[in-house]
């Protein structure tokens, strides 16, 4: 299989050295050029406002079960490939409102990457397995953060719907530094404490903010700014999220959009996703746990593939109609695949070698195909994918240049993305 | 548990059924029909004569046992989900995981059906049974209704609705007028036939669990069986499950008193086992064997249980299996039982691309009696 990283066409040569070139002129001229160049493309992108719905679904889809049904081989499941809205395009009948919106979607079937593990797959996959630089790469929606800017809304530009726990999640930034975070969303409820007191006006709240900035100057006085950019970055977030309670509101939400997405907690979550979208939050992750099918793969898949499936469906379509989908890039993957094999539990294992992903929105070029595994689906036919590559295709989409585009640590030009791998051939539009 | 003996000569297996004592706690492995992918459905023919066994392969495989010939029908469009013999005559049915369901002269090689049911269900037939008398074949699968069909031509007769979960498990009580079927949340329903009303439901919730991170509802009633007289219903499943991902959980088997419809007895496996009991049996003598299914390829057991202690009085150490019957003669039992090729395990592996196989089965009969090999001294001699 010949890799991305192995590619050696005219256009990527260039474009490689045109990458070089321009992290050359990054270390050279430090805050110079480069961070001018930096801030132009950050601010062509505040003003195109682009968005990200990043949907995650934690311990792997079986692409059999989905994107890359193989009835007919000797390691596809039982269930059937139906018809999509792209003729000759078949995925699992597990998935017929997806089948219906296939035109809107971009679906890679050639994905192929390295890590067979949880624990570190889900952050390399989610940094796009960057080049040990010797510092932790920002996660998906931290790097979009930097790289876009804070929108000028005031909104949390980086919120994280997922089950269990909410909180700030620093981690996620990485070395961009803590304000870069995401704000997660246990199972999509407000942060705590939204809600103002009724007892403190509006005279007493402007007050005590106007106590809080001058605490934090004074603090700042002999700390490092990332820390107290982090804190007064959280601090005027919540400020505005109370603001924006609406958005929290769920008795606003029309019960046919309720009944569309599903009262499980993908469709509930998806919907708060839409309902943030619309309100410009700029990167939307949501996450959905316990897709790690080792046992009883065909019966956990025949109740949760269609969890994914109806709210999917319903957000694309609900972009579309909204003429968001221009504007917004949805990525809807795993940290790998499932193994073709069958084992003792009916299940499915772990399986990096050959699995399936779907992009939409902005920039992505609608009803592709890309990429095909063999006959019997174990393994990629032709060129493969590395996340790396993803990461590529995201940036792209999202109209920013990975190979001249960088991160300032602090004066060291660092990549955006692994400088071996390029964009999806055929994703973009 | 030594290696199976695959594609072992079974043609001394029904002559012996004529000497040897009935005895489970010397159970042991007798012949074996091994297959290249895997298997989970394997029953005896209602005379003793023939084994079949189907699963992921769609086919439906055929042996007869006393020439140990095997014969293979066409199957079906996709992986078998269950079967079963005709009590009296030719007929063998088996459901597929689209609702269909094939009516087969089994004996007959590469034949066409003698008829299908095509929308047995809404999704997957997963339980086939067929009453006692021979005249009507019941299905139960996803859209929790048990349907009623003709033996002689597949006619629906009738259906029963009123499960809230997909139906795993239907077994027809001794007295031929009663039906049980089980489903997801552990429901086992009690039938009329006659009358088509549900008698009553037994609780046997501790086979489901949806905990509240859960997003799917993980276990079900997996299995039912009766014993000889009809006082007694064993039931198997998964209890306690830990997540709906790998779905691990203790495999548990329940004994009913029928009469008055409460739990009599909880049985377990005594070694680590962390799936479903797929199959419970009723032996002659009132034991109870049970069979179960692990993760990773490692050994679970076949465990006989008496019916008023937990833990089992005997177990053989085996693969998992998905099925579990019992020969006409009481004294041999068959399983589908997983074999591991090679290939399991988590990815990665683009440099085991050509050995990359899917992972196969043996069908497997467990002999009911003492193994005569191993009380004849002069074999002991040999073998040492």
């Amino acid at each position: 299989m010949r890799r991305s990283s192995e590619c050696g066409s005219a256009e990527h040569l260039i474009s490689r050295r045109q990458a070089l070139g321009t992290l050359a002129g990054a270390a050279v001229g430090g805050f110079g050029l480069s961070s001018l160049m930096q801030e132009a493309v950050a601010a062509d992108m505040k003003q195109k406002g682009k968005q990200v719905l990043f949907i995650w679904l934690d311990g792997g889809m079986s692409q059999f079960e989905s994107w890359d049904p193989k009835p007919d081989s000797e390691f596809g499941g039982p269930f059937r490939s139906i018809k999509t809205s792209v003729p000759g395009t078949h995925i699992s009948e597990l998935m017929p409102d997806t089948a219906k919106i296939m035109h809107h979607l971009a679906v890679v079937r050639s994905m192929s990457t390295k890590d067979p593990n949880h624990s570190t797959g889900v952050p390399r996959m989610q940094r796009g397995d960057p080049a040990n630089r010797g510092v932790p790469y920002p996660y998906l929606g931290a790097a979009v953060t930097k790289l876009l800017g804070f929108p000028a809304n005031g909104l949390p530009p980086y919120i994280w719907i997922k089950p269990g726990s909410a909180g700030f999640i620093y981690q996620e930034a990485g070395f961009l530094g803590s304000k870069y975070g995401a704000l997660a969303l246990g199972d999509g409820k407000p942060p705590i404490h939204i809600h103002r007191p009724e007892s403190v006006t509006d005279e007493t709240d402007a007050a005590r903010h106007e106590l809080r900035r001058l605490a934090n100057a004074r603090f700042r006085l002999d700390r490092r700014d990332s820390e107290v950019d982090a804190y007064e970055q959280s601090y005027e977030m919540a400020v505005q999220l109370m603001k924006r309670k609406e958005l929290f509101d769920n008795t606003r939400l029309p019960a046919k959009d309720i009944e569309r997405y599903g009262t499980h907690p993908l469709g509930r979550h998806l919907l708060q996703a839409r309902v943030l979208l619309e309100a410009g939050v700029q990167f939307v992750k949501v996450t959905s746990y316990h897709w790690d099918t080792h046992g009883d793969n065909f019966n956990m898949s025949q109740q949760m593939v269609p969890q994914i499936d109806k709210p999917f469906a319903a957000i694309v379509n609900d972009l579309e109609d909204r003429g968001m989908l221009d504007n917004v890039v949805v990525v809807l993957m795993s940290e790998f695949g499932r193994t073709p094999t069958i084992n003792s539990r009916i299940g499915r294992d772990h399986w990096p070698d050959a699995w399936s992903l779907a992009l939409a929105g902005a920039g992505i070029n609608r009803g592709a195909l890309i990429g095909k595994t063999t006959k019997d689906g174990a393994w990629v036919d032709g060129e493969g994918y590395d996340v790396g590559d993803l990461f590529h295709t995201v940036f792209r989409a999202l109209g920013i240049n990975p190979n001249k585009a960088h991160y300032d640590n602090n004066g060291q030009p660092l990549p955006i993305v692994r400088d071996d791998c390029f964009a999806i051939d055929g994703a973009l539009a | 548990m030594p290696k199976p003996a695959a594609n072992e000569s079974v043609e001394s297996l029904l002559s012996e059924a004529q000497g040897p004592a009935f005895d489970p706690a010397k159970a042991h492995i007798g012949p074996a029909f091994k297959h290249e992918r895997q298997l989970i459905r394997a029953r005896f023919s209602a005379d003793g004569k023939f084994v079949a066994a189907a699963g992921l392969d769609k086919l439906i495989h055929v042996w007869d046992l006393e020439s140990g010939k095997k014969h293979t029908l066409p199957g079906h469009a996709t992986w078998v989900s269950s079967l079963v013999f005709h009590p009296k005559g030719r007929q063998l049915f088996t459901a597929d995981f689209h609702g269909t369901i094939h009516c087969w002269d089994f004996a007959t090689p590469d034949s066409k059906p003698l008829f299908t049911i095509t929308g047995a269900d809404a999704n997957i037939t997963r339980a086939l049974a067929v009453m006692l008398d021979g005249a009507h074949v019941l299905s139960g699968g996803d859209d929790c209704t048990v349907r009623v069909w003709s033996t002689k031509d597949g006619a629906k007769v009738k259906q029963w609705p009123g499960h809230k979960g997909c139906i795993f498990s239907i077994a027809v009580h001794p007295d031929g007028k009663s039906v049980a079927s089980g489903d997801l949340f552990g429901t086992v329903k009690h039938w009329d036939f006659a009358t088509d009303k549900c008698v009553r439901d037994l609780d046997a919730k501790e086979l489901h669990t949806r905990k509240e991170d859960f997003i799917a509802d993980v276990g079900g009633v997996r299995c039912i069986a009766f014993d000889a007289k009809g006082a007694t219903m064993v039931i198997g499943g998964l209890s306690n499950a830990e997540s709906n991902a790998f779905c691990p959980g203790t495999p548990l088997a329940l004994l009913f008193d029928w009469g008055t419809g409460k739990k009599t007895q909880e049985f377990k496996l005594a070694n680590k086992s962390d799936g479903p009991i797929n199959a419970v049996r009723f032996l002659q003598n009132g034991m109870i064997a049970g069979f179960g299914e692990t993760q990773n390829g490692a050994q679970t057991e076949l465990a006989f249980w008496q019916p008023d202690k937990s833990e089992p009085l005997h177990s053989l150490k085996a693969q998992s299996a998905y099925d579990l019957d019992i020969h006409p003669d009481g004294l041999r039992l068959l399983a589908p039982l997983f074999i591991p090729m090679g290939s399991g395990g988590n990815g990665a592996r683009e440099k085991q691309k050509a050995n990359y196989i899917p992972n196969a089965s043996v069908v497997q009969i467990f002999n009911l009696f003492a193994d005569p090999k191993a009380k004849d001294p002069k074999n002991a001699k040999k073998k040492a």
